[in-house]
């Protein structure tokens, strides 16, 4: 089988969202720089993967946009022999799912180079807002509707239970979250394209409003705009254009598990079968699968960029890759070793709570962090141990999940 | 001008029995596997089933477990803003294996592993209806299993 591999990459400063944009202009300048990077022009290119949202605001047919099309109008933007163009979306692991096509690809032959691109300008608590995005089945909009459920508070209820499980009161776990946010809002400070650069020490997280008990403001994710590139192509034409080039060991993607017992963003109930004795199964499958691709272990990781919408899902996320008992994760974010000269780096990016979300783009995001970390190209946020192999993860709604494993190749 | 009588109505149809004196939540569930769903619905959500045979309409136990939950304190926007602030969800797990969301009645004294009992009551109500939806409440004395 052909290997894959990252040639370039490149992202937008993450700004606001709801900020009417060219939105081709923006994924077109991301596009061509990961190009220029790899010293390609747009007919070298066999693919583009294009997962993107831009709704017209306040429209209620937004999923029909031209958004759905932007690979096509990129390809057409940027010139095109007639290149193969995949669009798709899942949710919060929509560039994840992306990445694995383009990976995909390359590795069974049918294309040597393949464009991803990530776009997200969606308004400001876009999710369920109109009534017209209720579904027939129930299963979308209408916890909102009937419940008033949001996003936060399933991560909420994750949270709680996490404490519940471990016998610890619930400021037990607001504490672990609070020095997660001071942590990685003092890397986001140290990168260009975050768009929160201010540190907040873990008492103003406390002292900041409860929105979802026992979540506070500063512990859940704001929404943002931003667009991402990565450009892959098969290992052998990658050793040509970089003496850099970066393997991609795993992309694993999937969606929801029957057996899942925690309650699924967007829907009423778990599933009625047999239980998973442990909850976040959808969380543990793509780091599993991500390992058995690539052929390594837990302790084979280096560092991990992580998709946090909340800050529970940092702690999740540790949990679920490290493969350690909770009490091990917790004494990891207490000690703070998961800065980037700690025992296990996570998000040295920022990650999701300096960026803000933009939803399509947000798992680019993460693979342009891995990829420069590997590299040796982070400036100031580089992590110090010679780091070999990186992770990115994504969870979302539907369950939707991703994760993709990285490895320097020189 | 005399005041209109307003129809008493549920938030939406088919999730609990409505009208009804003693409403329960209407799920389904297949004969083939077992596997029961809330809220009710045509497919089987089985990965392991043969499908030979559709699920049935069921009504759902009327008590559970609070396996979480959260506190929501901000009002929501329009067409949701009817859900006032501080208001609690719970996730109830259900004897039937499933773990359904539910506004609960309190966000006073809520505890993982509570008891719990279904009941239909008033949402909001605008100029024309009174809109019903279920709710979950503390059993009195109902302790953790
Ligand atoms: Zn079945």
């Amino acid at each position: 089988m052909t290997e894959s591999a990252v040639v370039g990459a490149e992202i937008t400063n993450w700004i606001e969202a709801g900020k009417p944009a060219p939105t081709a202009e923006v994924v077109a300048g991301v596009a061509i720089e990961a190009l220029r990077q790899a010293g390609l022009r747009p007919a070298d290119l066999d693919a583009i993967i294009s997962t993107t949202s831009a709704m017209p605001f306040g429209h209620p047919t937004f999923l029909t946009t031209p958004a759905q099309h932007m690979g096509h109008r990129l390809a057409g933007k940027i010139g095109s022999n007639g290149l193969q163009v995949i669009n798709v979306s899942g949710a919060c692991a929509s560039a994840a799912a992306a990445f694995s096509i383009a990976d995909s690809m390359i590795k069974s032959g049918k294309a040597r180079k393949v464009l991803v691109v990530g776009y997200d300008n969606s308004p400001r608590g876009f999710y369920f807002s109109f009534n017209s995005y209720l579904d027939t089945d129930m299963a979308i909009g209408y916890p909102l509707k009937v419940v008033g459920a949001v996003n936060p508070t399933y991560w909420a209820m994750w949270a709680r239970r996490r404490a519940y499980e471990m016998g610890k009161p619930v400021e037990d776990i607001k504490e672990v979250m609070a020095i997660i946010k001071e942590e990685l809002s003092k890397n986001g400070a140290l990168n260009p394209h975050a768009r929160y650069k201010k540190v907040f020490t873990a008492k103003e997280v406390l002292e900041s409003p409860v929105v979802d008990d026992p979540l506070h403001l500063y512990m859940i994710s704001a929404v943002s705009s931003g667009a991402g590139a990565v450009l892959l192509s098969d290992m052998d034409t990658a050793k040509r254009l970089t003496n850099k080039p970066v393997k991609v060991a795993a992309s694993a993607v999937g969606g929801p598990l029957y057996n899942e017992p925690s309650p699924r963003l967007t829907y009423f109930t778990t599933a009625g079968g047999r239980r998973a004795t442990k909850p976040f199964y959808e969380w543990r499958k793509p780091i599993e699968d991500a390992y058995r691709q690539a052929g390594i272990t837990a302790e084979d990781v280096d560092f991990a960029e992580v998709h946090d919408t909340s800050l529970y899902h940092v702690i999740n996320w540790i949990d679920q890759i490290m493969g350690w008992e909770r009490e091990e994760t917790d004494k990891l974010i207490r000690s703070r070793q998961f800065g980037r000269d700690g025992r296990f780096p996570v998000n040295l990016s920022g990650g999701t709570t300096s960026f803000g979300e933009a939803v399509y783009a947000q798992a680019l995001m993460e693979v342009y962090e891995v990829f420069r970390q590997l590299r040796g190209e982070a400036g100031e946020r580089q992590v110090r141990k010679n780091a070999k192999i990186g992770l990115a993860t994504a969870y979302g709604a539907y369950g939707s999940y991703g994760a993709i494993a990285l490895e320097r190749a020189w | 001008m005399s005041q209109v009588q307003k129809n008493v109505v549920p938030i939406v149809e088919g999730l609990f029995t409505w009208p009804s004196d003693h409403p329960r939540l209407i799920g389904s569930r297949c004969p083939v596997c077992g596997s029961v769903q809330f809220p009710k619905s045509s497919v089987c959500n089985n990965p392991e089933c043969d499908h030979s045979r559709s699920p049935e309409e069921v009504l759902l136990s009327e008590e559970g477990t609070l396996y979480s939950f959260d506190i929501h304190a901000y009002d929501l926007r329009e067409p949701f803003e009817y859900h006032k602030a501080p208001y609690a969800i719970g996730a109830v797990e259900l004897p039937e294996g499933i773990t359904i969301l539910a506004r609960l009645t309190t966000t006073k004294g809520l505890r993982i592993g509570m008891k719990l009992r279904m009941k239909v009551d008033k949402l909001y109500e605008d100029a024309e209806n009174i809109y019903m939806t279920y709710y979950f409440e503390p059993v009195e004395g109902g302790e953790s299993r």
